[in-house]
């Protein structure tokens, strides 16, 4: 089976480099066309925006470090993503349940899908200000990063993540086969083990689904919310300031963290998934 | 003494925008405990259908189902269902499977690794203990789940085709296990079957089902002194016998 190792290598070599020909090209492009423009006002150069990523612990422009902005951002959504978590799973699972709980909830839940998690940002300007996490339970500093999660900021998160938890838990509750809750109902199991050990696994991979849909709501709201006056912290204020700034070299730095946090939270999440419910994928 | 007694039993279909199908008719048969009965017929006849009757999963339209007496109502818990189709949970390993037919009758944690593991070297998968049920082939998986409903233990098993998918050779092999199991601890066994000489070689008796409405029109005992021999003269004449009642041309 070792024949032609060194080919099936050199193979491998040549696949992975296909995956790199096409953004490499892009960062070549867009290198001749800063350099031939030179306004980096506008085009900044592929080095600059490469010196800020690789010197993220260093000050920018005043407003803390690439890696501070990163982490607080990262910090709120995880914040208010785990709020919506542990309120809309359990909720999922109950609607996608009880007949009853689902006609009593679903008109309001159908009122409120369609309305845009973005168009929440100035209601919840208004309504929490700038008011803290920390502050919400009578602490006016904690001097931990708690003081940088707003109350405001955790509303519009949780309602980013909201519906595609919601839906795709009830979507996943309604869709287990009757089969397996009929081979448990025969094989003696009580309604509790049922729900615990059939309908929750069963539902696992639509749950999942949706946390990775939600999480990258939440994660396009942050940013949006972290752009709007009155934020003072995450990599959406960063944005915005170097606009103002016309530092375009962080600016387009912290577009290109933002798409790589987006990868990493969406590939930690796939991690996630092939461990409590890589059946799915494998089933015939 | 008369365990099961299923009284002028029916069972109407009537889907959304489907025709009616009257999937049995008038359907009377008693078991006795400890017996087995094979159940045979053409498909759609509705032996599923009656197999899901006795366990509860369905109510039917006419008549009544009786254990010891009582009417059933709900789950039958005295009996479990190998299904026809594959059934085993996904998200477990087959132990997992086992064990969660053991967790019903309340048997230790501890215990159960050992129980599960005699019972799948019982139907011959000691090794697949610890495999997930995509890995197996549609042979293996049927007879986990049967490794599954003998962990559950039921004083009636209703058993749907589960060894439609088996080579002759493991097929004739498990007959004799489920036979040795029978003989040990008493069980009520119906067992459907398309397979003549596999209902000849276990039953008790065998009834016979027809379609269009499905109903039972024969009742055959067999007298064959166990254990069986497939090649012998008396067999084979049963075996004749039973394809003419089932309308099998030569
Ligand atoms: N849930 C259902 N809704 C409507 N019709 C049904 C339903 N279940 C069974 N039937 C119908 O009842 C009849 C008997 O079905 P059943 O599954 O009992 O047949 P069977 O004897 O087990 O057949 P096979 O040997 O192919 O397994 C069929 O005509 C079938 O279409
Ligand atoms: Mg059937």
């Amino acid at each position: 089976m070792r024949r032609g190792g060194g080919a099936s290598r050199l193979n491998r070599f040549i696949t992975h480099l296909q995956g790199f020909l096409l953004p490499l090209l892009f960062l070549v492009v867009w290198e001749v066309w800063a350099v031939h423009l030179d306004n980096p006002a506008l085009v900044p150069r592929v080095e600059a925006v490469l010196n800020v990523l690789l010197h993220p612990f260093s000050e920018l422009i005043g407003t803390g470090t690439l890696a501070w902005n990163t982490g607080v951002s990262l910090f709120r959504v995880l914040f208010g993503f785990s709020i919506a978590v542990v309120l809309c799973v359990p909720m999922g699972l109950v609607m996608g349940t009880s007949r009853v709980f689902f006609r009593l909830v679903n008109p309001l839940v159908e009122l409120f899908r369609p309305l845009c998690p973005i168009a929440w940002i100035p209601f919840a300007m208004a309504f929490f200000g700038v008011l803290s996490v920390p502050q919400l339970f009578g602490v006016r500093y904690s001097d931990t990063i708690l003081d940088s999660v707003q109350v405001g900021m955790v509303f519009i998160i949780f309602w980013g993540g909201l519906f595609p938890i919601l839906l795709n838990t009830i979507y996943g509750v309604t869709g287990v086969r009757t089969l397996w809750i009929e081979t448990a109902q025969i094989l003696g199991a009580s309604r509790r083990r049922i729900f615990r050990r059939v309908i929750i696994p069963a539902a696992l991979p639509a749950i999942m689904t949706g946390l990775r849909v939600g999480l990258g709501i939440s994660w396009m709201v942050i940013i949006a919310a972290e752009m709007l006056p009155g934020s003072d912290s995450g990599i959406g204020y960063l944005i915005m300031y170097s606009y103002e700034l016309a530092e375009m070299n962080i600016l387009v730095a912290c577009m290109v963290m933002i798409g790589l946090m987006g990868l990493l939270l969406n590939r930690g999440l796939l991690f996630i998934t092939a461990r409590v419910s890589g059946w799915q994928s494998l089933e015939r | 003494m008369n365990r099961l007694l299923i009284d002028g039993v029916g069972k109407v279909f009537n889907g959304d925008n489907t025709r009616e199908v009257t999937a049995l008719k008038d359907v009377q048969l008693s078991a006795g405990s400890g017996e087995f009965i094979c159940i045979i017929g053409p498909t759609g006849c509705g032996k599923t259908t009656l197999l899901r009757l006795i366990a509860g999963l369905e109510s039917p339209t006419s008549g009544t189902i009786r254990l010891d007496d009582q009417p059933i109502d709900g789950l039958n818990k005295s009996c479990t269902l190998v299904f026809q189709q594959f059934s085993l949970f996904p998200w477990l390993s087959v132990l997992g499977n086992i064990a969660f037919a053991l967790d019903s009758k309340g048997v230790p944690k501890k215990e159960q690794k050992r129980e599960a593991l005699d019972l799948l070297r019982l139907v011959g998968l000691a090794d697949a203990a610890g495999s997930k049920p995509h890995e197996l082939s549609g042979g293996m998986q049927q007879r986990v789940s049967i490794a599954r409903a003998l962990a559950y233990d039921p004083e009636i098993l209703l058993m749907d085709e589960p060894f439609g998918a088996l080579d002759e050779r493991t097929r004739q092999k498990l007959q004799d296990v489920l036979l040795d199991l029978w003989r040990k601890k008493r069980k009520t066994i119906l067992f459907v079957t398309h397979n003549i000489d596999e209902a000849i070689y276990l039953a008790d008796r065998i009834i016979i089902m027809a379609i269009e409405p499905g109903r039972i029109v024969n009742n055959l005992s067999v007298d064959l002194p166990r254990p069986r021999r497939r090649l012998s003269a008396e067999f084979t004449e049963l075996h004749v016998r039973i394809r003419d009642l089932l309308e099998i041309p030569e």
